[in-house]
């Protein structure tokens, strides 16, 4: 008997398959095992992890791990990926309006104009003909206010509107005898102009309306009885105020709304034949890619140093060279992506901490070299186990051979690997001939694109967002999931849960999100991320891995890696490629194991010529090992 | 800017009336909250620990609902000194559910029908660290829970010398009020005004 195992070693964990051969020839897998990558992948830090996979698997079949007679290990992909943002729009307000400034609570309703007034001036110094509109800080009782409001009112001042500092705009409301529209919450009362026409609008209460006057260019116009120019500069501002519940527009001379386009730079794509594109990073995504796929294959990207994009790619070019020890120079950009994002942020100018969506581009960069130091990892378990280690196969290649276990499958066959770095993919034709391509773009842009989009600021609780569904506790009983189906629990929830957006962990745990988001909004951010990110790729790949560039022309294409245990991103993909007429789905590995394990799988095939697991014969490419001379260790 | 006028009522001179309106019965408006009271509140002591004036602290607790837009109703429970119970037996009087529960010391919560009395929606365990922003923000997230929105819970303050800075007198305090208790007494709906 002879025991053969395979390992792979991936960018988060180690997987390891193990084979029997028994005497008379026969084989047979007998375990798997799967534990967490130590150190960065393809360096000599990984032993340590693959040493506790292999003891791992081996007790599950009652040896010892010196007992392994031979160790297959895969060639690592030399990649890595990295993301980074840049945002390229600021909003800008000079003491005109508030943008994005929507308080859950205003009061009243309707439209005031008038001079904006503080609330303690005196009643002389004003014109009983003059409308006004009240500023109350928060220095002043909501019930002295009131009072106030009222005084004006029984004295014969026409009061239009109010805007209050503290939430208290639904208390003046109930307590006052007019109807005006009241609006909240505006932390930085002091920076609004005092004897100013002013405009407030509130919108009508359980109608599901928003304002419609001060949204309307015509009907800021009207208010303020704007010349035909001065209407034209007011679009930014109506604009703005679309879709709000309440606002506040002041006309002022200088005042203005300004969406500015900040300068991030450029980046350099450098073409495989030599040319060199320059692309704006302002001009967003789709100009990017265009960029890129024109100059594919891509031999290297620069980016224009001082911005965060520029700063990503040189940090990822960093750590590679750290990791094979290669100057700086020789690594390569491969590829990028890049996706149009929206993050919040502070509205410059802003009188109530308002915040505005501004668009930015998120990009992933992937950075190539030559070689990993595998034969260094090899020599490692070596020393550690006593048994001979062999690189047998290419990382991409072993993943088709793994992935071609997976019942219904059959050549030509395309694999989609998607894992948290890269997302790769392989494709072999009828002669068994493979052809691989790493792409940039995968989880961890996905989890960067959450995380601004929701404003988390927190990669970890983005990370979950991205992993598991999300819902409503609704009572202490019962859930309402993001479909809007409700589910009744036998045991209660956590009080500290009560009314809170929660994410539904595989192990049944809830985990409060720590923003006020409905789990639609949620659902809707992290799909369209994981749209963005791995349909794009998926087709991408797809395309340029083909040898006519056709996607039509894969009859199968199985998903592999990290990303294809998630719980939407293999339906999305299945989706956007039926289209094509391909059979597209998450493999499962010797029938049995999920899309784990096809690289080790595949190795251990790749040594024994394929056995009874794959019915054709294996080309002579495939099933030797490689020779790797040690580079050189001192 | 013009001079401030004198504001009509001054905080501090603002007096709480709370008379008995009969027994509480059980509420069956939705958009109601119940604010529990002790024994004592108000009779034996017109502020907490902190100095604080109950009368704005009862104001400003129902000014939190009252901005979400739902109504406030007050109920002495005379029978109890636990205020994990009083605050269950306020949400199961409250249409909504949803009560806060609060001893004349300051101590306060914000509990829950369905719950155990230890268990409850927030805790503001350390009175003399609640100021009346603070009583606010603990009206309107009661106000959230009710309307089944999503609230980010109160900001609790911490500071380690409240302890044995006022557990003496805390117990005093606690000492004092047990002598209101009345184990016969039905919890009382309040009518609340200020002078």
């Amino acid at each position: 008997m002879a025991y053969i195992a395979g390992v792979d070693i991936g960018n988060s964990s180690t997987e390891v398959a193990l084979l029997r051969t028994s005497d008379d020839g026969t084989h047979e897998f007998v375990a798997s095992a799967l534990y967490r990558t130590t150190g960065l992948k393809g360096t000599k830090k990984n032993v340590p992890g693959v040493v506790n996979a292999l003891t791992r698997a081996a007790e599950q079949v009652g040896i010892d791990p010196g007992d392994i007679d031979r160790v297959l290990l895969n060639e690592a992909a030399p990649v890595i990926g990295d993301v980074a943002m840049e945002t390229i729009t600021e909003t800008v307000i000079t003491e005109s309006t508030m943008i994005g400034h929507d308080p859950s609570t205003p009061g009243g309703v309707g439209l005031g104009t008038g001079t904006s007034v503080e609330i303690t001036a005196d009643m002389a110094d004003h014109d009983p003909a003059d409308p006004v509109i009240f500023l109350v800080p928060d220095s002043v009782d909501f019930a002295d206010a009131a009072a106030r409001i009222n005084e004006w009112h029984e004295n014969g001042y026409d009061v239009e509107g109010a805007i209050v500092q503290r939430d208290d705009a639904v208390l003046i409301h109930n307590r006052i005898d007019v109807e005006i529209p009241i609006l909240d919450e505006v932390s930085d009362l002091d920076k609004i102009p005092r004897g100013q026409p002013t405009a407030v609008e509130v919108a009508p209460q359980a109608t599901g309306k928003t304002i419609d006057e001060l949204s309307n260019p015509y009907g800021i116009a009207t208010v303020f009885d704007l010349s035909a120019e001065e209407t034209q500069k007011i679009i930014p501002v109506a604009r703005a105020l679309v879709g709000n519940k309440s606002a506040v527009v002041i006309k002022t001379p200088r005042g203005d709304v300004e969406e500015r386009t900040i300068p991030a730079g450029n980046l350099h794509i450098v073409s495989g034949r030599g040319s060199t594109t320059e692309v704006p990073v302002d001009q967003g995504a789709e100009v990017i890619m265009e960029a890129v796929m024109n100059n594919w294959p891509v031999s290297d990207v620069r980016g224009e140093s001082g911005s965060n994009i520029g700063g990503m790619l040189n940090r990822a070019r960093d750590s590679m060279a750290e990791v094979t020890g290669q100057p700086m120079d020789s690594i390569e950009i491969r590829d990028i992506m890049a996706v149009d994002t929206l993050i919040p942020q502070a509205v410059q100018g802003s009188v109530a901490g308002e915040h505005s969506m501004e668009s930015a581009v998120a990009l992933a960069a992937m950075v190539k070299t030559q070689q990993l130091p595998m034969r260094q990892i090899a020599d490692g378990i070596e020393a550690e186990l006593g048994t001979t280690v062999v690189i047998q196969g290419v990382e991409a290649n072993m993943a088709v051979l793994g992935s071609l276990t997976t019942p219904g499958t059959d050549v030509p066959i395309a694999i989609l690997d998607m894992g948290g770095g890269s997302t790769d993919a392989a494709y072999m034709d009828v002669d068994k001939e493979i052809d691989s391509i790493h792409l940039s773009g995968a989880g961890d842009m996905v989890t960067m694109l959450i995380d601004s989009e929701l404003g988390l600021d927190d990669r970890d609780v983005a990370e979950a967002v991205k992993k598991y569904p999300s819902a409503k506790v609704q009572t202490l009983f019962s859930i309402r999931e993001e479909d809007g189906t409700v589910d009744f629990l036998d045991e209660p929830v956590d009080p500290s849960l009560f009314g809170r957006t929660v994410l539904l962990e595989d192990d049944g745990e809830m985990r409060p999100v720590p923003v006020r988001k409905s789990p639609e909004e949620i659902r809707r951010v992290r799909r369209r991320a994981k749209r963005n990110v791995f349909v794009t790729n998926a087709e991408r790949a797809l395309n340029l891995i083909t040898p006519t560039e056709s996607i039509r022309q894969i009859p199968f294409v199985v998903m592999v890696g990290r990303s294809s245990l998630d719980f939407e991103i293999p339906e999305m993909i299945s989706d956007a490629l039926a289209e094509y007429g391909i059979v597209c789905g998450r493999a499962n590995v010797r029938g049995e194991m999920g899309p784990r394990n096809a690289v080790a799988t595949g190795l251990v095939l790749s040594h024994i010529g394929g056995g009874q697991y794959l019915d054709f014969e294996l080309p002579a490419e495939l099933s030797t090992s490689l020779e790797r001379t040690p580079t050189k260790t001192d | 800017m013009a001079q401030a006028q004198q504001p009509q009522q001054d905080e501090n001179e603002r007096k709480l009336v709370l008379t008995d309106k009969g027994e509480a019965e059980e509420g069956t408006a939705t958009d109601e909250v119940v604010i529990a009271i002790s024994a004592g509140f108000n009779t034996m002591k017109d502020e907490t620990l902190a100095g604080v004036k109950l009368a704005n602290v009862i104001r400003e607790m129902m000014a939190g609902i009252e901005e979400e837009g739902l109504t406030a109703r007050v109920v002495r429970f005379t029978d109890s000194l636990d205020l994990g119970v009083i605050g269950l037996r306020g949400a199961k009087l409250s249409g909504s559910g949803i009560s806060i529960g609060i001893q004349t010391r300051g101590t306060t919560l914000i509990h829950q029908e369905d719950l155990v009395p230890l268990s409850n929606l927030e805790l503001f365990p350390q009175a003399p660290l609640i100021d009346l922003e603070t009583y606010r923000a603990i009206g309107k997230n009661a106000a959230l829970y009710a309307k089944g929105e999503n609230p980010e819970p109160v900001p609790v303050a911490n500071d380690p010398m409240a302890r044995p800075r006022y557990q003496a007198l805390a117990a005093l305090w606690h000492i004092k009020e047990m002598q209101l208790k009345d184990e016969d007494a039905a919890p009382m709906e309040q009518e609340v005004s200020f002078e």
